[in-house]
């Protein structure tokens, strides 16, 4: 049944006193067979604010104008809630109440869907896979293409020009060593250096994840990934090497005061509000942090605000001697996945997400496409250049905690924000990973 | 502390002492302090959110302890001006509404039949229930979120309004038996002797004469509804439903964060919510204290 | 249930004396009809969404599910040994007693206290009453999001609400409520007291209205004080109504989440988790059905205990036996 016909029912019942009555068949969400067209494709996704919002909506309304018969409902989920619980419970329910296209996060993540056998086989989309490249691997099962990553990029140190130019910073560092006379000077010009959110976790855990990458070769992270065994020293060596780094500084340095109670996005004091209020000078983060900072920049509007002009990337520089590969990055992307019982129209819609056509107009709005050709439509010279350092990247390694699954992942990060901020030791991440694994 | 010293020296030796308030009371102005004080603290953070909703942002972030300067009602007019606010009050008033009518009517029969019904099993019955104050939904929320998935009801308003019921017969239940039980016998005697059946002296007499208890369990579980973040976190959000569909207490959670940017509005949105709570609830005082320790008591 | 007791009519299903056999069969089928009829609706919604649900939580305590696959790894005991060897879960169990003693030792003689006080003849009573209740009439979301916005605070720069009123006040450095480890805990227990300690108020003062007045009028007259007469007299005949508010104490310090989970999440680094928010950081939110149902059975087993103790020891009297002994 279509929600907004049932909601005015229900308005219009419950106002006419019959409040119980009115709630018969309110089912939210919901999919399959409309009433309107002969089918009815539910799409779910993490863009609630605008433009993405209204980008997949327009998108939506195009495909059902050269598809007549076919339906499409759009929905807008807060990424976490989407991710978490509504796509698991949406896809045990099944039938009607799972969605048809659907984001799907990478490797760790899409396995247990896979294994569940909820998703779609969409290896036979060969044109599609070809365009995005190597970006698709990560959602690549025991040889099957289970999703199609529509943005992928390498997440890099966000930082402000204009507190840079304050600071007396000229050249952008290279060097772990050359980074600590960055923070240095920053702290010395009287801003917080780096924003972290470690209320959330994942956000402190970044900065472990960075020291991984440099610190263990690829053959020991794809082992890792593969066996889900994180015996190699190398990961109680990255801990080490990052809890030296911290020692450098002084006090709360290089992190703002109370990162454990700082969360990562939406609110003014939250680390990416820090940034775009000009009271921290850097932050780790993904691609997706442009429009977070430039939502929360004081005195924004509320419709597409603009990101500030002083916002500038770059990528994180090099650990010397370490023997990560060169050049690796830290990086991932979002994907479509289709629910194995969708009506095959699905599969055709996404298609046209993945034109070229379309993937240059996501690009407009500021997102990095994965279809080659659609880079075009990039405009802001920073996603230019995240574009093309993701192009130039040795590996591209995908977040640890997508690899190893939500529950090694949770173990992970607790175990990173108590390395970083509590009585946690380096040989404690990789422990509470391997007692985490033991869990599966 | 000095209140205590005051009061003790006052009343004591001087004259034996009647009634408090029937001769000047030294001890009164330091109670009306104590008191004024209590309620400045509990009624503070609550008035710094309805004042704070009238604040611009960069006037809140400059002074975050101060008063609005300048006022503006750009927030409270823009949240009453959202259709999804509204959305949410109906979602509130109506689950909480079913969540009462149900309770109410499936409460009261039950009870009616464990205060006034003698068979085998009764016993067992009441003991049934009234464990159900030990099962509080923190412990069956997982198991009852796979079963609602089950029954269709994951994500709608009626999975919220069944549960609710199931989770608030065993206060019901307990505040209703005694009401119940203290109907003279010879009502129903008379009642039987009229020619009415046991259902029709339930129908006729018993139901209006338990009103006061049903009003006492009626206002506990709308409060309990209208309040509920818990199962509404699991049914509704989890369950897919959209942000138009959630109750109050969900819906302001969900705006602190999509539009957390906004602290003012926030704010505004916050003290709305919390307006007909403060209004309906706080005169429903008594009803509540009075249910909460007849839950207990019986 | 002294209402219980003292026995009301007695229409019974049982073998009644009468001439007909088959009428009085007829009678008992029909009195068995009207206890379907009117008890039924209530003991299958009540069986199907409160039991049957814990039964489940029981059940899949026992496997390893992620709540998407079939339900076929039964693992025995392993999700409990697992959860009573996480120090997180201990810091959990620790923090519910936390709240569950400060509760019973500070807002309790508190919240009796100020009712003791306020327990006379006032002006503009029922609007005392009324602002003191308010903050339990709060949902926990609004009260806790409340809280958030005027407590966040990121020193040197961004102090928060409560922090720029104590900075003005002269308290140049205040603690970091939500962010220090050693603190949060203290800080929640300071937001549940205003949320619930207006309720304790009101109930002692409901508590104290059945005191009677002759009682103090005698004590005066043998020449006791003021805080005499209380302390002797009127508190203990405060018993019953302590006993209630500390039940119900008790039995919300043990289920605490709601407050916990808006305000801090159980951050940080855990040190504000309590066994619900456990249950559902690590068992919900990462697809844990199973360890996550095993959290649950501890939880209820832990509050059944303390309620069984609490029962046996101060609510005998007041309860006769609801919990456990049923209708006698």
């Amino acid at each position: 049944m279509n929600r907004r016909s049932t909601m005015r029912l229900v308005t219009l019942t419950a106002a006419t006193g019959l409040a119980v009555a009115a709630l018969t068949g309110c089912t939210a969400g919901g999919g399959g067979e409309g009433e309107a067209g002969d089918t009815t494709i539910t799409w779910w996704h993490n863009g609630t604010g605008d433009p993405l919002k209204s980008f997949w909506e327009e998108v939506a309304s195009e495909f059902e104008s050269e598809n007549p018969g076919v339906k499409v409902e759009v929905e807008a989920f807060q990424n976490e809630d989407l991710q978490r619980t509504l796509i698991p419970n949406a896809l045990q329910a099944g039938g009607d109440a799972a969605p048809d296209l659907f984001m799907v996060w990478a490797e760790g993540e899409i396995k247990a869907q896979v294994e569940a056998g909820y998703l779609e086989d969409l290896s036979g989309l060969t044109g599609v896979i070809e365009s995005v490249g190597t970006a698709g691997t990560g959602w690549n099962v025991d040889g099957k293409q289970y999703g199609i990553p529509f943005r992928y990029g390498i997440e890099g140190i966000w930082y402000d020009a204009d507190l840079f130019e304050q600071a007396g910073v000229t050249e952008n560092p290279a060097t772990f060593t050359e980074f600590g006379d960055v923070i240095d000077k920053l702290a010395a010009s009287g801003v917080s250096p780096i924003g972290v959110g470690a209320a959330d976790g994942w956000p402190a855990a970044h900065w472990w994840y960075q020291f991984a990458i440099k610190t263990c070769s690829p053959e020991s992270l794809q082992t890792a990934a593969e066996t889900l065994a994180f015996d190699d020293p190398c990961f109680t060596e990255a801990g080490e090497n990052l809890k030296t780094w911290m020692d450098e500084f002084d006090g709360d340095l290089p992190f703002q005061a109370n990162p454990t109670s700082t969360p990562a996005q939406s609110v003014p004091n939250s680390s990416a509000g820090l940034l775009a209020s000009q009271t921290t000078a850097m932050e780790l983060m993904g691609t997706w942090h442009r429009g977070e900072v430039a939502k929360l920049v004081p005195g924004a509007p509320a419709e597409n605000p603009p990101a500030p002009e002083w916002l500038s990337w770059m990528p994180v520089p090099d650990i010397e001697g370490a023997e990560g590969a060169p050049g690796a990055a830290l990086g991932s992307g979002d994907a479509w996945g289709v629910y194995a019982d969708a009506p095959e129209e699905t599969l055709e819609l996404l298609e046209y997400i993945m034109s070229v056509d379309v993937q240059t107009r996501l690009a407009e709005t500021g997102e990095i496409p994965t279809v080659a050709g659609a880079e075009a439509g990039i405009t802001d010279p920073v996603l230019q250049q995240i574009a093309e350092a993701t192009q130039s990247a040795g590996v591209v390694v995908t977040w640890l905690d997508t690899q190893y699954g939500p529950v090694i992942g949770k173990a992970m990060n607790d175990a990173i924000v108590n390395l970083m901020f509590g009585d946690g030791t380096p040989a404690s991440v990789p422990e509470a990973m391997n007692a985490a694994a033991a869990t599966l | 502390m000095t209140a205590t010293t005051a009061i003790t020296v006052a009343p004591g030796k001087a004259r034996p002492s009647r009634r408090a308030g029937q001769r000047f009371d030294w001890g009164q102005p330091v109670v009306y302090l104590v008191a004024l004080a209590v309620a400045a603290i509990a009624v503070g953070p609550v008035l710094y959110v309805f004042i704070s909703g009238f604040r611009t942002n960069p006037d809140f972030f400059t002074d975050p302890a101060g008063m609005p300067n300048p006022w503006t009602t750009d927030n409270y007019a823009r949240v009453l001006g959202d259709p999804t606010f509204w959305r949410q009050v109906l979602a509130s008033t109506v689950t909480a509404l079913g969540t009462t009518i149900g309770v109410m009517l499936l409460g009261v029969m039950a009870a009616f039949v464990i205060a006034r019904y003698e068979f085998k099993g009764r016993g067992l019955l009441y003991a049934l229930f009234t464990t159900g104050l030990l099962f509080p939904l923190t412990i069956s929320i997982l198991p009852l979120t796979v079963l609602l998935r089950q029954l269709d009801l994951f994500g709608t308003w009626w999975g919220l309004i069944i549960p609710q019921v199931a989770f608030a017969l065993p206060t019901t239940i307990i505040i209703l038996v005694p009401f119940l039980r203290a109907i003279p016998g010879e009502l129903e005697e008379a009642a039987l002797i009229d020619g009415a059946s046991r259902i029709g002296f339930f129908w006729r007499i018993v139901l209006p004469l338990s009103m006061p208890g049903l009003m006492t369990v009626g206002v506990l579980a709308f409060v309990g509804s209208w309040n509920a973040y818990l199962l509404p976190l699991f049914v509704l959000q989890a369950g897919g439903a959209a942000s138009e569909d959630y109750t109050l207490p969900l819906g302001v959670q969900f705006y602190s964060t999509a539009y957390g940017q906004d602290t003012t509005g926030v704010l505004a949105y916050t003290a709305l919510a919390m307006l007909p709570a403060i209004l309906f609830f706080t005169l429903a005082e008594k009803r509540i204290v009075g249910g909460l320790q007849g839950a207990v008591k019986g | 249930m002294t209402a219980l007791d003292t026995a009301g009519p007695a229409v019974t299903a049982g073998p009644a004396p009468t001439r007909s056999t088959k009428r009085s069969a007829r009678r008992r089928a029909r009195t068995w009809g009207e206890i379907a009829l009117l008890a039924g609706p209530a003991v299958l919604v009540y069986l199907f969404f409160v039991l049957l649900p814990v039964l489940l939580a029981a059940y899949y305590s026992f496997f390893n599910w992620n709540g998407l696959g079939p339900l076929d790894q039964f693992i025995g005991f392993d999700n409990y040994t697992r959860l009573l060897a996480d120090p997180v879960f201990h810091r959990s169990v620790f923090n519910n007693f936390f709240i569950v003693v400060m509760s019973l030792l500070i807002q309790g003689p508190l919240a009796i206290l100020i009712a003791l006080l306020m327990n006379r003849r006032l002006r503009f009573r029922g609007l005392l009453r009324a602002l003191i209740f308010v903050p339990y009439v709060l949902s926990e979301v609004t009260a806790g999001l409340a809280w958030q916005i005027l407590l966040q605070s990121v020193p040197p720069t961004r102090w928060g609400p409560v922090d720029t009123l104590l900075r003005t006040l002269g308290i140049e450095d205040p603690p970091s409520w939500l962010a220090d480890p050693d603190v949060v805990m203290w800080t929640m227990f300071g937001i549940l007291t205003w949320k619930y300690l207006g309720l304790a108020i009101i109930l002692m003062l409901a508590g104290l209205a059945s005191v009677p007045d002759e009682l103090h009028e005698a004590a005066a007259l043998d020449g006791a004080g003021w805080w005499q007469t209380q302390w002797h007299i009127t508190v203990p005949l405060l018993g019953p109504t302590i006993r209630i508010w500390a039940f119900l104490s008790i039995i919300g310090a043990l289920q605490l989440f709601d407050m916990i989970w808006i305000v801090t999440g159980g951050g940080p680094l855990n040190a504000s988790s309590t066994m619900a928010v456990y249950m559902v950081g690590n068992g919900l939110n990462v697809s844990q059905i199973g360890f996550g149902s095993a959290v649950a059975v501890v939880l209820f087993l832990i509050s059944l205990i303390v309620a069984l103790v609490y029962q046996r020891f101060a609510l005998r009297r007041d309860l006769a036996g609801a919990l456990t002994g049923g209708v006698r």
